[in-house]
């Protein structure tokens, strides 16, 4: 038990402190790139001898970014421009903000002029990925993203170098899936622990990270299966990552048993077929990712997806944990309630934001869900 | 006899009620001035008194509202939403859609056949279909919120108000008065945007009639007038509907004492 308690705390410190990650590699001689939402091809960058580093944004208060957006759009996208804005993101090389939704579109050109001592480098993708031309789309904008770091930090890319990486991040997803389907075992471990886990994947090394997790399962498998009186839900969304929310959950008993959370497990779902062209590789990756909200599916298949998790997980309800005006996700919680209503399984809506300060209206939302479930 | 206290501390204001054997309402009470006040306990101190039930007769407590989780007075507490349910189902249960307008909400609830909660929304974190907008209307007026309904009956007809944020939409009604238009008017326009506003939130859900309405915007009958317009239903009221929430924490505080004795008695 002492040992998992040192591997949680590990993580918290980790997924707490952003900062000293980034100062710890910059110290380290290591040229740092800022990876926005929702997929980043960090793969190549990895390869290419780089560290890339997840920014979601944090919650704060939002003022210097509001120059550049108006209030109403997504808070993750205004919070990360007002980090790079306040210098939070010093000594990083470069940013790869893809283009996968309106916000992030906004975001990539407002930094420009925002933060113009961080280079801005697009990853643009294609509506229809999962084309042949869809996928050539997809790997000519990786060349371009490649061609960028290239000449922003001095470093080269080759094919051999990124089928390494494309190894190591295969192996990476199938512990980050391996650890939420084990957590369900251990019901001591919070939400907010949980969270700590997915969070630090996006500020460690990839391959430390995997070892960190594996060193978790290890020990967690050692010990006895608990006895599980905790609610289970399925939480679903772009983050869940703000720790007030969180003990809410903590304080009305829920265990997250499985999540559609962008920030979480949709980063995990599909592996890099090795068996040809390592960058062909990545870009059929990208063409077989589905149920998110920012990736174009005429027969909305998430909803399914997530009633079915429900059913697997034998989840009592889905959480659907709402940023503040983002659009795709609205878009997709009408199908997905009316998917859960035809289930029989409470679906119920939270909304979100990176500037929140009063949690009282979540905290009457999940109350009630539990005292009517 | 079983005596049980229900609070809903809101964010305006503070009410209590108190049962005898979870069904007969021994008393009342209200004041202005809801969580972080002095008002939740002016309540039950209030009830208590007028009732004659002193407080060591109690056979629970349990508190509701945004303030329920800060009265150390109660052994447990529920969210409004679930009280609302319980209480509105007390005296109307037939009800299949609550539409709860607080100081600073608005709730719609989907009632089972059975009473229980099947479904519920809120509304956004916006003060406009809430108490709160009616707040900010009378105070431009000079006039209590008792006398907004009077002023909306006498209405000819309805000025459109369009703006939904509650601060453009002073500076709209300030506007349409500057320009000359009947004050009865104007009033009956605010109480036909609370109603829009909330009625869009009701048709989120799959509402059904019996359609009832609580909290304290539910006294306000223009804004009850205007809500049976816009969903095209009857609405329920009770004199009651104030007390809704108190209501049902006191049937719950009823609930669990009769849990808690059949338990010892196992």
């Amino acid at each position: 038990m002492e040992k998992i308690n040192q591997l949680l705390e590990e993580f918290r410190n980790i997924a707490e402190n952003p900062s000293k990650q980034l100062e710890k590699f910059l110290k380290q001689g290591k040229k740092v790139i800022a990876c926005a939402p929702v997929y980043t091809p960090e793969e190549i960058i990895h390869s290419m001898g780089l560290i890339p580093m997840g920014v979601w944004g944090a919650d704060m208060e939002i003022k210097e970014a509001k120059s550049y957006f108006p209030a109403f759009i997504c808070s993750i996208a205004q919070s990360i421009l007002e980090q790079g804005q306040k210098g939070y993101f010093d000594g990083i090389s470069a940013i790869v903000i893809p283009s996968l939704c309106d916000s992030l579109k906004c975001l990539g050109e407002n930094w420009k002029y925002a933060v113009p001592n961080i280079p801005f480098i697009p990853m643009t993708y294609p509506q229809n990925r999962k084309n042949e031309v869809g996928i050539e789309f997809t790997k000519a904008s990786y060349k371009r993203v490649i061609k960028d770091l290239e000449r922003i930090t001095g470093q080269k890319f080759s094919e051999e170098s990124l089928a390494k990486s494309n190894k190591i991040y295969n192996e990476h997803n199938e512990v980050m899936r391996q650890i939420s389907d084990v957590l369900v075992d251990y019901p001591f471990i919070t939400a907010s622990q949980r969270n700590d886990i997915f969070k630090s994947a996006y500020l460690m090394e990839k391959e430390n990270h995997t070892s960190l997790v594996k060193s978790l399962i290890e020990e967690l498998k050692k010990m006895p299966k608990e006895e599980n009186k905790k609610i289970k839900v399925i939480t679903s969304g772009i983050l869940a990552d703000s720790k007030n929310l969180l003990e809410i959950f903590e304080e009305n008993n829920l265990q997250i048993v499985g999540d559609d959370i962008a920030h979480e497990s949709r980063q995990y779902r599909v592996d890099i077929k090795n068996d040809g062209n390592a960058l062909d590789g990545l870009a059929l990756k990208f063409s077989e990712m589905d149920n998110c909200s920012v990736l174009f599916d005429v027969d909305k298949k998430r909803a399914d997806y997530i009633v079915n998790m429900a059913k697997v997980k034998n989840a009592a309800g889905v959480l659907m944990i709402m940023t503040k005006f983002c659009d795709p996700e609205e878009f997709d919680y009408a199908i997905i309630k009316k998917a859960c209503e035809e289930a029989k399984i409470p679906c119920i809506p939270i909304e979100v934001d990176r500037q929140m300060v009063n949690y009282e209206q979540a905290k009457t939302i999940v109350q009630t869900f539990v005292e009517n479930i | 006899m079983i005596y049980t206290l229900g609070i809903d501390i809101g964010s305006t204001t503070s009410k209590c009620v108190i049962l005898q054997d979870g069904k007969d309402i021994l008393g009342t009470s209200i004041f202005t001035g809801g969580t972080g006040t002095s008002s939740p306990i002016k309540a039950m101190e209030t009830v208590l008194s007028e009732t004659g039930i002193t407080k060591d007769r109690l056979s629970a407590i349990v508190a509701t509202g945004y303030g329920r989780t800060t009265f150390t007075q109660a052994q447990s507490q529920m969210s409004e939403l679930s009280c609302h349910a319980k209480g509105v189902h007390h005296v109307f249960p037939l009800a299949k859609t609550i539409i709860d307008i607080g100081g600073q909400d608005a709730k719609v609830i989907n009632l089972s056949d059975e009473g229980k909660m099947a479904n519920f929304v809120m509304n956004d974190k916006c003060a406009a279909g809430t108490g709160r907008f009616l707040d900010v209307m009378a105070n431009i007026f000079q006039l209590t919120i008792d006398q907004l309904e009077t002023e909306a009956f006498k209405a000819e007809k309805a000025v459109k108000i369009s703006n939904t944020c509650t601060v453009f939409a002073e500076s709209e009604v300030i506007s349409q008065l500057a320009s000359g238009e009947n004050i009865s008017n104007v009033i009956a326009g605010i109480c036909q945007s609370v109603a829009g506003r909330v009625a869009a939130l009701v048709r989120r859900t799959s509402f059904q009639e019996d359609v009832c309405m609580s909290g304290g915007v539910a006294k306000n009958g223009a804004v009850r007038k205007a809500m049976e317009k816009e969903l095209g239903v009857s609405i329920k009221y009770s004199p009651m509907a104030q007390y809704m929430g108190a209501l049902g924490a006191a049937i719950y505080a009823y609930d669990k004492t009769l849990k808690e004795r059949m338990n010892s008695n196992e």
